[in-house]
């Protein structure tokens, strides 16, 4: 075992003789500061292992004697991880910067060296001076090693950062001499014990002063301008650094010198760690530079550690893991965030495009980016869940709130940049060059992300049985990913029914969760053997829809809130992928993400709500609420509501939809929207509908699944694009879904469910038929179609059969649906939203004619004389739902019964009554096979009676008529499958005006509108910025003595 | 002695004034120059307040600490505190000189590159 003493020793000595090794030559240099780093790194990692395996804390004392005479240093479980992180960052940014090394003075190595021995004994001392001696040793190094990089903005911001630490380190100064006259000590832990001694002003005083100066080196929003100008400026492997070392030094400081200044001071911490958090993030959101931005999200992170610090007493024994959790996933995400950066050496967001040249390096990013914001797998994400947990349990409400309100503008704008780097139209995307030694360290701290993500999770008790098999499999068809699109499929399908397979004992009893394992699992097989269709290798593809599709079945697994939430999470990050795969797909990526991280934090703080009154994670929590139950129902719908794009959350979904390609339309519409409904229909069974708050929600519930059904379908009649009308359509079909759940009835809920599955399969061949032509014509804009019955005969029959079944025609499937909604309709006396209900329903007749006529029928187009018939890929899965609803048509009651006897379990009054095949209810009786057998005779008398008397007629060819001239500018506007209704838009129009698009339109100019004004108190000058602290230090002493 | 913590208190808020005020990057510089010297004047003082002054007085006039009587510690503090601040100020001053190089002006207020 190497005394740790000698992390100095080596430090020091090295850093000392690299001029000299330099003499030999600069690659001895660099070769002696690895070397050292490499030792440093070793010493605190034995350290780290003989803490782990239970041995004692060590003192260290120099020359001989005891404190407070000598300095004394503390190795113990903290300590040692604190600098284990310090060093690895170190000695991964020493690789890193490799080539800046070799050009750089050789100062620069003994300067970089130096810094990471000042941090190291900034964690590891117990002496107040002692830590005012190495943290200046850390700062005067960094100072000195922004110095090198020789461009202005460098010197301003490395001269504004000697300002601010200056005067932070003249009050830490003074703040120390005055305790130790109280005190007459300058340990900490000396000091701890004589805490007696701190009474009256003037200790108040000395301890404020010590206090601030530990809280400035935190940069304290918003007397922060100068360090967000040393992010921006320096290079950016110092940067990560800072943002990596230096924070966690600097947090580890104020940890162990806040039990010195007494209990008091923990809450100032609190306060001033939140309006960090909350204002860093917010103003960051206008920002259009990256390296600038990081320097925002970091000082927001360290203001949610100081959060943390601060509750210290209320998160108990689960602060270390809550502030480790979230500081390991900042550090290692910061410090690959700032690599990259300097990778790719553009400073604009914007030109991060370039990152598509190496597809690894933005697979990193995005690992990074969701480990920043918190998302499955991730440490962040129980660090969150735990902090939020705890202070939900502990009543601080409007703490989470802030909290998540700030991580949301944190995501807002991550996930832009993101989306510049992955989907920005951007055709002149130039060489991307990048070298072993950025690219390794880079790979090493992203891997090491999900690793700490499965480890920490170990720790969460409600994660422990958490199901890792999906994840694993994911990653298996992530490392497969450079084989071809077929092989990936055919793993894939065999992934997901092997594990449908295995999981099936566990819910054949519970035939609720089956109807979702049904639509999550068959739906993954069906689309996943769609893709069948795609050539070449398809990228990431496998990998982000098993992601969304394991997310799928963990919401289903769930046997825990946390769990649930994982799931939600996982499913979020999978779609987001599969969305924005699309073209031109950028802008709605984004806002279906703003909505799905919104919508998740309802549904946190909604969860937490249910944790704090029942102290338990279990399910059953959500049952009676005690505390705001009405908020905490909310909530979780309108978190639920995001995904099933319900009206007013809706405003992410044409376009997303929209521009998503053939199968990935199919998972988005017809299957993920479904996971809203499941999570609807979990908070609807735990709500009940007794309490008076229920009876108003299911109220409102109602009238949005029916404002939903009317808007949704009238904006599809008035599309011109196939998809979007499809799109559109679903937030109608939901509605009516969700209208049906709100009824809180037996019938109701046969019929919602029953909508749920049919839904699943009409629009499922929808989505793949009319994406399938799409992406055979090269558009999906109907009035560039027309005439396809003759060229794609297959899918013709199979969209018309959709539809029949959609438009509620019978016989299919679909009639008995109407059926079940005219008997909610008339059991549960909702007349007028039923009216509306009916209509909508109505509607959709309009667009869905009109897919048969523009796209089937009339005139084929030149350019598609020769155009295929769809891919077999495509079609059989097609073909296959086709003979689900079939069946379903034919036998109604072989669903309607399971469905009856599920629905009965929860509402078992007026059930429907069964015989030999009829379904009877009190308004009257339904027999499927019979209404099949007799639509079906009446249609073949029709047809026959057709044929026969337009036998021997003369079929007109395509061109047996006569033009009559001049072609118009726009060809477009003459056909007549454009503005196909319009006359229905002017007596409708004002229902379909995108109210709701315009609303949060203006929100996000407004809050964008804040974030731009608010952040021109960050003037440039370092004059103001040194104002800004004294005029800090000014009120929060006013604040925490409670005047002057 | 209070007196010199006064003193001490006093050439800090000069210093820090100096600093707020002054648009000069030098003139800055000094100013924090002159809080640091009353930093460490008032830890010197706080080393002598520590003891009775007429035993200060003695003690100096004998040219030797008598035991536990003046607290050595801060003026060991003092002394590391010094180099610390005079390694700033080089700091400072090179920060200044190299500023200077790159765009000819001794205005703070010129010195804006980075903002929002």
């Amino acid at each position: 075992m190497v005394g740790p003493i000698y992390i100095f020793v080596v430090a020091l000595f090295v850093a000392f003789l690299t001029p000299f090794f330099d003499k030999i030559s600069r690659k001895m240099a660099i070769t002696m500061l690895l070397f050292a780093l490499g030792f440093m790194t070793y010493v605190a990692g034995s350290w780290l292992y003989q803490f782990i395996g239970g041995a004692q804390t060590t003192m260290i004392y120099t020359a001989g004697f005891k404190p407070p005479v000598s300095i004394s240093l503390q190795l113990g479980f903290n300590e040692s991880v604190f600098i284990l992180m310090i060093n690895v960052v170190a000695f991964f940014t020493g690789i890193y910067l490799l080539d800046y090394f070799k050009k750089m003075s050789v100062y620069s190595i003994a300067l970089f060296l130096l810094m990471v021995m000042g941090l190291n004994g900034m964690v590891m001392t117990r002496d107040f001076f002692n830590l005012f001696v190495f943290s200046e040793i850390a700062s005067i190094a960094t100072y000195s090693l922004i110095a090198f990089e020789k461009n202005l903005k460098s010197f301003t911001a490395g001269f504004k950062y000697l300002i601010a630490g200056s005067i932070a380190s003249s009050l830490f100064l003074v703040g120390v001499i005055y305790l130790y006259r109280i005190t007459g000590t300058l340990n900490i832990d000396t000091m701890i014990a004589s805490s007696s001694l701190l009474v009256g002003k003037g200790s108040f005083v000395a301890i404020f002063l010590l206090f601030i100066a530990l809280i400035i080196e935190l940069k304290p929003f918003p007397a922060n301008g100068w360090a967000i100008d040393v992010y921006e400026a320096v290079n950016p492997g110092i940067a990560a650094m800072i943002s990596g070392a230096v924070v966690a030094a600097s947090y580890f400081v104020l940890a162990k010198a806040l039990p010195a200044f007494g209990p008091e001071w923990y809450s100032v911490v609190a306060w001033i760690g939140i309006i960090t958090f909350v204002g860093s993030n917010l103003l960051g959101i206008k920002q259009e530079k990256s390296r600038r931005l990081l320097g925002y999200s970091s000082l927001g992170q360290v203001g949610l550690l100081m959060v943390i610090l601060g509750f210290s007493d209320i998160l108990g024994e689960k602060r270390d893991f809550i502030a480790f959790a979230m500081i390991i996933s900042h550090f290692f995400a910061k410090a690959g965030l700032f690599w990259i950066a300097g990778i790719i050496k553009k400073d604009n967001m914007k030109d991060w495009s370039i990152l598509r040249r190496k597809p690894m390096l933005l697979v990193l990013f995005g690992t990074f980016i969701f480990a920043l914001i918190g998302f499955p797998p991730f440490p962040s994400f129980f660090g969150k869940w735990e902090l939020i947990m705890g202070f939900m349990k502990n009543g601080l409400y409007l703490w989470v709130a802030f909290i998540l309100l700030s991580s949301f503008f944190e995501g807002l704008y991550l996930f832009r940049w993101f989306g510049y780097a992955l989907k920005l139209d951007d055709n002149d995307v130039k060489e991307l060059t990048v070298g072993a030694s950025k690219f390794i360290p880079t790979l090493v701290f992203g891997v090491a992300l999900y690793g700490f993500g499965y480890y920490m999770g170990t720790f969460v008790d409600s994660a422990k049985n958490l199901n890792y098999i999906p994840l694993i499999f994911i990653a298996f068809i992530g490392l497969i990913d450079v084989f071809p699109a077929w092989i990936k499929n055919t793993f894939s399908i065999a992934g997901v029914v092997a594990y449908s397979y295995m999981i099936y004992p566990n819910f054949q009893d519970d035939f609720l969760k089956m109807i979702f394992l049904f639509i999550f699992l068959g739906g993954a097989v069906i689309t996943l053997f769609g893709g069948y269709y795609a050539k070449g290798r398809r990228a990431g593809f496998h990998a982000m829809a098993l992601t969304m599709f394991a997310g799928l079945l963990m919401l289903v697994e769930a046997s825990n809130l946390m769990q649930l939430f994982y799931g939600w999470e996982l499913m979020s990050i999978g779609s987001y992928f599969l969305l924005i795969r699309g073209k031109k797909s950028m802008p709605h990526g984004l806002s279906y993400m703003l909505f799905s991280l919104g919508g998740a934090y309802a549904i946190m703080y909604g969860f937490g709500l249910a944790y704090a009154g029942s102290g338990t994670f279990d399910l059953i929590a959500l049952k009676n609420i005690s505390i705001f139950p009405a908020l905490a129902y909310s909530l979780m719908l309108i978190g639920f509501m995001t995904k099933t794009a319900s009206i007013g959350l809706h405003v992410w979904l044409p376009g997303a939809h929209g521009e998503a390609v053939a199968d990935i339309h199919f998972m988005a519409s017809a299957i993920l929207l479904k996971a809203g409904v499941y999570g609807i229909i979990i908070v609807l069974l735990a709500m009940g509908t007794e309490t008076s708050y229920a009876k108003t929600i299911l109220y409102v519930l109602g009238w949005v699944g029916a404002i939903s059904a009317l808007v949704g379908n009238l904006t599809a009649v008035f599309q011109e694009s196939a998809k979007r009308l499809l799109a559109w359509s679903s937030i109608g079909q939901i509605g009516y879904i969700i209208f049906a759940l709100a009824s809180m009835s037996y019938i109701g809920w046969v019929g919602g469910l029953f909508y749920t599955i049919a839904h699943f399969l009409y629009k499922g061949i929808l989505f793949s038929v009319i994406g399938g032509i799409a992406l055979k014509l090269g558009t999906a804009y109907m009035y560039k179609m027309g005439g396809l019955i003759k060229r794609m005969p297959f899918s013709f029959v199979a969209v018309l059969m959709a539809i029949i079944t959609l438009a509620g025609i019978p016989p299919l499937m679909g009639f008995t649906g109407k059926w079940l909604f005219y008997n909610i309709i008339l059991t549960k006396e909702l007349f007028f939203q039923g009216i509306i209900v009916m209509v909508s329903g109505m509607i959709a007749f309009l667009y869905l004619y009109r897919l048969i006529d523009t796209i089937f029928l009339g005139q084929l187009k030149d350019e598609h004389r020769n155009v295929k018939e769809i891919s077999v890929a495509l079609l059989i899965p097609v073909y296959a739902m086709l003979g689900v609803i079939m069946y379903f048509s034919i036998f109604p009651t072989k669903l309607l019964k399971p469905l009856s006897q599920l629905a009965q379990k929860y509402f078992p009054e007026n059930a429907m009554t069964f015989a030999n095949g009829t379904a009877i209810t009190k308004f009257g009786y339904f027999n499927g096979t019979s209404i099949f057998i007799v639509v079906m005779v009446i249609f073949a008398v029709v047809v026959s009676w057709l044929a026969y008397k337009t036998r021997g007629f003369h079929t007109v060819k395509q061109f047996n008529i006569v033009y009559s001239g001049e072609s118009p500018d726009r060809p477009e506007t003459t056909h007549f499958a454009w503005n196909f209704l319009a006359g229905y838009r002017k007596g409708l129009g004002f229902i379909v005006e995108p109210y709701f698009d315009r609303f949060w339109d203006w929100i996000s100019d407004a809050v964008h509108g804040i974030a731009d004004q608010a952040r021109r108190i960050y003037t440039g000058n370092g004059q103001t910025y040194a104002l800004q602290i004294i005029v800090y230090t000014v009120v929060v002493y006013f604040f925490v003595n409670g005047g002057f | 002695m209070v007196i010199i913590s006064i003193i001490g208190i006093m050439l800090v808020l000069i210093g820090l004034w100096g600093t707020l005020t002054q648009k000069n990057l030098i003139k800055i510089v000094v100013g924090f120059a002159i809080l640091d010297t009353g930093v460490n004047i008032i830890m010197v003082s706080v080393g002598f307040i520590k003891v009775n002054a007429n035993h200060v007085g003695e003690a100096l006039s004998k040219h030797a600490v008598v035991g536990g009587e003046a607290d050595p510690v801060p003026s060991a503090l003092v002394l590391t505190a010094i180099v610390v601040g005079l390694a700033v100020t080089a700091l400072m001053l090179s920060y200044v000189i190299k500023m200077y190089r790159e765009k000819s002006s001794m205005n703070i207020d010129d010195y804006k590159e980075l903002r929002w």
